[in-house]
């Protein structure tokens, strides 16, 4: 009894196609995002358009995922870790299609800004943003391909300067209050920094994805990378 | 088999005289999390059919009022490990059953031990459903009055009522109970099988497959109704099929073969763990490639 061979074949087959189809979509997220902030940062309406486009096909797949794993999940009812990774397959596709939905409230802003005074600093800063969150979804896909939980316990403390810079933009905010047409770039910009933020987060769920998919725990990273189990939570 | 002092008294005295009574070893030996004591504990058990070992060294408690599930290729030893929990096998003039069967700290195997009381009080359920070739009433009744109930008609009819309404089929049958048991559909001959069960006042139920000869509603039927007898039985089941074991069962065991150095195959337990855990995120590497499919 040590050789063992796969008598389910034709579900592993159909299993590794849907989790192609799946991770197919994090290149073009990642993508979407470096045009919607080059877009929302150079004033660039053309490059908005092309996130919108862009967003159609994520939007498609994420149907397609959803009909293909609703019939795998139905005809074969899979246990083990086969269910572990349906379990996240499908939140992976509801992640990936948000991550591509902020990637549109970005490129909507960019259209709405278009023409307005700005202020080259917080630019700047929203691009730094965009440079610290798509390496995060790199990290990410490459801790799941790889298996390596170590890899994306880092994430979070990938997302430590993301979220300070979220922070920070309040205060870039407040900071053109006297001018109403400065405001209402500013405010909207603040909108943009919150949108990567929540792609940052979105990056940091995936990695307690596959946490959950190597362990079988179903874990939350705290800010240092460390997973707490949801059993280790206070009760409310 | 070790002998025991108390192997003059009944199984239902020593349930009676000290309901937690446990002497059996503690399952699932990694486990360091505290349970209860089981209703039956298998301490070291094997099973021979003559010189050949089926299963070997099963250490296993099944909670009171929980249903616990064998898991397994065929040949593993699961229906032999239940068969040996109300010495069943005892029907099998090869069979012999080493090691201890602790019913509520009393072991079933020990001298003395009434081996027909011992299955009154842990009945059984079989694959296929098996009624006595009489009337509905008479399925119940019957196996009441072999098992010693001296009550009156009317306490009788009271017996058989209640049974076939704790087994859901009470309302399917209360106007035909002269009826042959045999004009049931399957699914109806196995809760009235199982309703013959519980009229012997069992404490343990132990199910063989119970629903791999019924369609899938009747199926469900079965199922809904264990769920309803755990309130007030244990059940044991064995089942092949694993989405079953899944849906119904609080804690799942699972079996495999085993080739020792002459070749031989026998039966040892793998893991035993709650049920969401076994199927999700199972502890060892051999039940997590049987639950995918990936077996030799």
């Amino acid at each position: 009894m040590t050789d063992t061979k796969d008598t389910n074949v034709h579900f592993h087959q159909e299993l590794e196609q849907l989790e192609r189809k799946v991770l197919s979509m994090v290149d073009r997220a990642e993508q979407m995002v470096a045009v919607a902030v080059e877009a929302v940062t150079s004033d660039d309406t053309d490059l908005a358009g092309r996130v919108l486009e862009a967003d159609v096909g994520i939007d498609a797949t994420y149907a397609e995922v959803h009909q293909d794993w609703t019939s795998l999940m139905a005809r074969n009812q899979p246990l083990g870790s086969d269910l572990r990774r349906m379990a996240v397959l499908i939140q992976l596709n509801v992640t990936f299609e948000r991550m591509g939905d902020q990637c549109v409230n970005i490129a909507k802003i960019a259209r709405f800004n278009a023409g307005l005074p700005r202020v080259e600093r917080i630019c700047e800063q929203i691009r730094e943003m965009g440079d610290l969150v798509r390496p995060m979804i790199r990290t990410a896909i490459e801790a799941y391909v790889r298996g390596d939980v170590d890899e994306a316990r880092r994430l979070p403390v990938m997302d430590q300067p993301v979220d300070r810079l979220n922070a920070n933009m309040y205060k870039e905010t407040v900071a053109v209050r006297d001018n109403p047409q400065l405001l209402e770039w500013a405010t909207k910009m603040l909108m943009v920094s919150r949108a990567l933020e929540r792609i940052g987060d979105q990056a940091v769920d995936f990695g307690e994805q596959t946490v959950y998919l190597m362990t079988g725990e179903r874990a939350e990273f705290d800010e240092d990378g460390m997973a707490r189990t949801f059993d280790d939570q206070p009760a409310d | 088999m070790s002998n025991e002092t108390s192997a003059d008294r009944s199984i239902g005295d020593v349930i009676e005289a000290n309901p937690t009574t446990a002497t059996g070893p503690r399952i699932g030996s990694t486990e360091a999390v505290f349970e209860p004591p089981g209703v039956i504990e298998t301490n070291e058990m094997s099973v021979y059919y003559g010189a050949f070992r089926a299963v070997a060294d099963v250490s296993l408690a099944f909670g009171k009022n929980q249903i616990s599930a064998l898991i397994g290729p065929s040949g593993c030893g699961k229906s032999t490990v239940l068969r040996s929990l109300n010495r069943m096998n005892d029907l099998i003039a090869t069979a012999r059953t080493e090691g201890e069967v602790h019913y509520h700290g009393q072991n079933i195997y020990a001298d003395g031990v009434d081996p027909v009381e011992v299955r009154r009080t842990i009945g059984m359920v079989f694959q296929k459903p098996n009624p006595f070739p009489k009337s509905i009433f008479d399925n119940i009744a019957w196996g009441a009055k072999i098992n010693g109930f001296k009550g009156s008609k009317i306490e009788m009819e009271d017996l058989v009522r209640e049974a076939l309404e704790s087994a859901a089929l009470w309302d399917e049958v209360k106007d035909k109970l002269n009826e042959s048991g045999y004009s049931l559909s399957g699914g109806q001959q196995q809760r009235l099988c199982i309703a013959r069960a519980i009229a012997t006042k069992p404490d343990v139920i132990l199910m063989d497959e119970p629903c791999s000869a019924l369609d899938p509603i009747a199926t469900l039927r079965i199922e809904e109704l264990m769920l309803e007898l755990k309130e007030d039985y244990s059940i044991i089941i064995v089942t092949h099929n694993m989405q079953q074991a899944a849906r119904v069962s609080d804690k799942t065991a699972f079996f495999n073969v085993k080739l020792n150095d002459a070749g031989m195959r026998t039966g040892r337990l793998v893991e035993y763990s709650p049920t969401d855990q076994l199927f999700t995120s199972p502890r060892e590497k051999d039940t997590e490639d049987y639950i995918t499919g990936r077996f030799g």
